[in-house]
């Protein structure tokens, strides 16, 4: 078990800065997830951990070792790939032994730990086969055997539930937090899914363009957002964002309309407010003009427009507004969030 | 009506084909059973009284087996030393995407052997290797080499970079991940390149031509001698090019399934 710390870490891809420069602790023990869109350099950063990736500048430590220059093999880490990379041509013992064979672990000790590891993956059964025999279930699970049975210093995984259907996801997202509370282990899994971030991690990294935007618990992440980007990728559906200017009573929208809002602030802003903080207003608040409704079972979705801006709020379940029908929304106390205009932080 | 039509101008362009492949086989094997006088009989007679005359003589009047030894060792052993170089070299160009070791290759493949020859036959004669096993060797290797890189490069790229990664994290080295895991996984590819190669090296007749002598002599020069200045002995040349296409023809048939997998390698992903 170790923490992983990255100091000053540059990654330059020819002239191309991927990762400019980035300092982050992950702690010992800590599940902590990397989560932005496409191209945010989450990837290349696990990447750079495993020893696959160069560094171009800085350092990296697992534990008190610096590993800048180890070779995956000797960094001691374990990795959950995105596509299982499970061995074809062997068997699942076979996947799930071959790491300790080439650290020469001793044979009845190689089938120790591989039983262990498959009964807690409760893939026993399945020991023999090979992974084309195998479903995309059931092949997440060896790959996660295959790092398991290695008793790693720290768990790698690179989007591992991207390949399975929704219901397998979930399942699997509970597997592998359970998994981390009973190894104890420091794991860092990537992802640019928000809702597996929120749901695992102990602590959030956020990214952007290589640059971590906000570090955090799933709490800090979403009650505290650091900036616009953070607000609308943290949060399902994303946050509402609406111009708005700053004055005594409020933020007063373009259309006219004072939503009360807590600020000493004065000018130009960007109003945030997540679809889960509407609610039902009497004479004051924003006229929404209903355009779609989607009924959710637990909650409603409703889509209307503020000026220009198409938003979304969460209602209750038995509020069936129609199509057309305006409805008259105000915004949970306390709720709202504002934001600089032009550079997106938010405002305290 | 249409789809009629196209099939039977496709049986009709295969059998086209292969009567212009199987045409010089057949002669070849019907000219090694005939009689001296049926074989420069003209016009040629299809129907004749097969003799084993031609190979009886061969095997009596020739050392055969010892040329098919030196044959065996030459090609064998060449095509040894190409798999040896090959497929590290295969595997490096795959790992790193680089592709101009095998366009080099390629492109030593294309040059007419002539090129290699002299400065080759120069440099042996100084060594005092022109008629041993190791020169011949050497030089077939020329020939093995290449088709070993262009058969498993395609077959290396195939393998998804994640399962080499994941070696790597396993614990193998660049060597071990390519024993362990890369090769398993490119066998089909690893029989095709080493039939191909050996084949070749097999028929490959202008460097041994040159850099043999009678005691290294493979099978394809001591053909060569039933070529007289003043008459052919095409009873017994027939004889022994029948015997020498027989090991490459039978591998090829063992294996014409893996073949055609081998060859179309990498061509379709999946």
């Amino acid at each position: 078990m170790a923490s992983v710390r990255l100091q000053g870490l540059r990654k330059r891809f020819g002239t191309h800065d991927v990762i400019p420069s980035l300092d982050l602790e992950i702690n010992d023990h800590e599940f902590m997830v990397f989560v932005g869109p496409s191209g945010c350099g989450k990837s290349t950063l696990l990447r750079i951990i495993a020893g696959l990736e160069p560094i171009t500048e800085g350092d990296l430590f697992i534990g008190d070792r610096r590993v800048n220059d180890l070779t995956p093999a000797q960094r001691d880490i374990a990795m959950v790939f995105q596509d299982y990379a499970l061995y074809p041509h062997m068997t699942v013992y076979q996947n799930m032994a071959f790491g300790l064979e080439m650290r020469h672990a001793a044979k009845a000790d190689i089938e120790t730990r591989v039983l262990a590891a498959a009964r807690m993956l409760e893939i026993e059964p399945l020991l023999k086969r090979r992974p084309r025999d195998l479903s995309g279930g059931q092949r997440q699970r060896v790959a996660m055997g295959r790092a398991v049975v290695r008793d790693p210093q720290v768990f790698l995984f690179d989007e591992p539930l991207s390949n399975l259907d929704a219901q397998l996801r979930g399942q699997v997202r509970g597997e592998i937090k359970a998994l981390s509370q009973r190894l104890q282990t420091t794991m860092v899994f990537v992802t640019h899914d928000q809702v597996e971030a929120m749901t695992m991690a102990d602590r959030i990294v956020v990214l952007r363009g290589g640059v971590i935007q906000q570090v955090g618990t799933p709490e800090q992440i979403y009650s505290t957002p650091a900036n616009r980007f953070v607000a609308g990728f943290i949060g399902s559906p994303s946050m509402n964002f609406l111009p708005v200017t700053l004055e005594a009573g409020g933020a007063r929208l373009e259309d006219g309309t004072l939503l009360p809002v807590l600020t000493t602030r004065r000018g130009p802003a960007v109003l945030g407010i997540r679809p889960e903080h509407f609610e039902p207003a009497g004479e004051g608040g924003l006229a929404a003009q209903i355009l779609l409704v989607e009924p959710l079972g637990a909650d409603t979705l409703v889509h209307f427009n503020v000026g220009a801006v198409r938003c979304i709020a969460r209602v209750a379940p038995d509020t069936r507004p129609q199509m057309g029908e305006t409805l008259r929304l105000g915004v949970a106390p306390g709720k709202a969030f504002l934001f600089d205009p032009e550079s997106g932080v938010r405002l305290g | 009506m249409n789809k009629r039509i196209l099939h039977i101008l496709v049986v009709a362009q295969l059998v086209v084909v292969a009567l212009g492949i199987l045409f010089p086989i057949v002669w070849m094997v019907m000219s090694s059973l005939k009689s001296s006088a049926d074989v420069t009989a003209y016009p040629p007679s299809f129907l004749f009284k097969p003799t084993l005359e031609n190979y009886t003589h061969l095997l009596e009047t020739t050392p055969f087996f010892a040329y098919a030894r030196n044959s065996l060792i030459e090609s064998g052993a060449s095509t040894i030393l190409g798999l040896a170089l090959g497929i590290p070299a295969a595997y490096a160009a795959s790992v790193t995407r680089s592709s101009w070791p095998a366009l080099v290759t390629l492109s030593a493949r294309m040059a007419p052997g002539t090129l290699f020859l002299v400065p080759w036959y120069v440099v042996f004669k100084a060594l005092g290797l022109v008629g041993t096993y190791a020169a011949l060797i050497l030089t077939q290797a020329a020939i093995t080499l290449p088709i070993v890189i262009w058969v498993l490069l395609p077959a290396f790229d195939a393998i998804p970079r994640s399962i080499l990664e994941a070696a790597l994290v396993d614990g193998c080295g660049v060597l071990r991940s390519l024993w362990r895991v890369a090769l398993p996984l490119v066998s089909s590819g690893l029989v095709i390149a080493t039939i191909l190669g050996f084949v070749f090296s097999w028929n490959y007749f202008l460097f041994a031509l040159v850099l043999s002598d009678e005691g290294t002599k493979p099978l394809v020069v001591a053909a060569f001698n039933y070529i007289g200045e003043g008459s052919t002995d095409w009873g017994g040349l027939m004889a022994a090019a029948t015997l020498i296409a027989l090991p490459p023809l039978v591998l090829a048939i063992a294996v014409q399934r893996w073949l055609v997998a081998g060859l179309t390698l990498g061509a379709v992903k999946g």
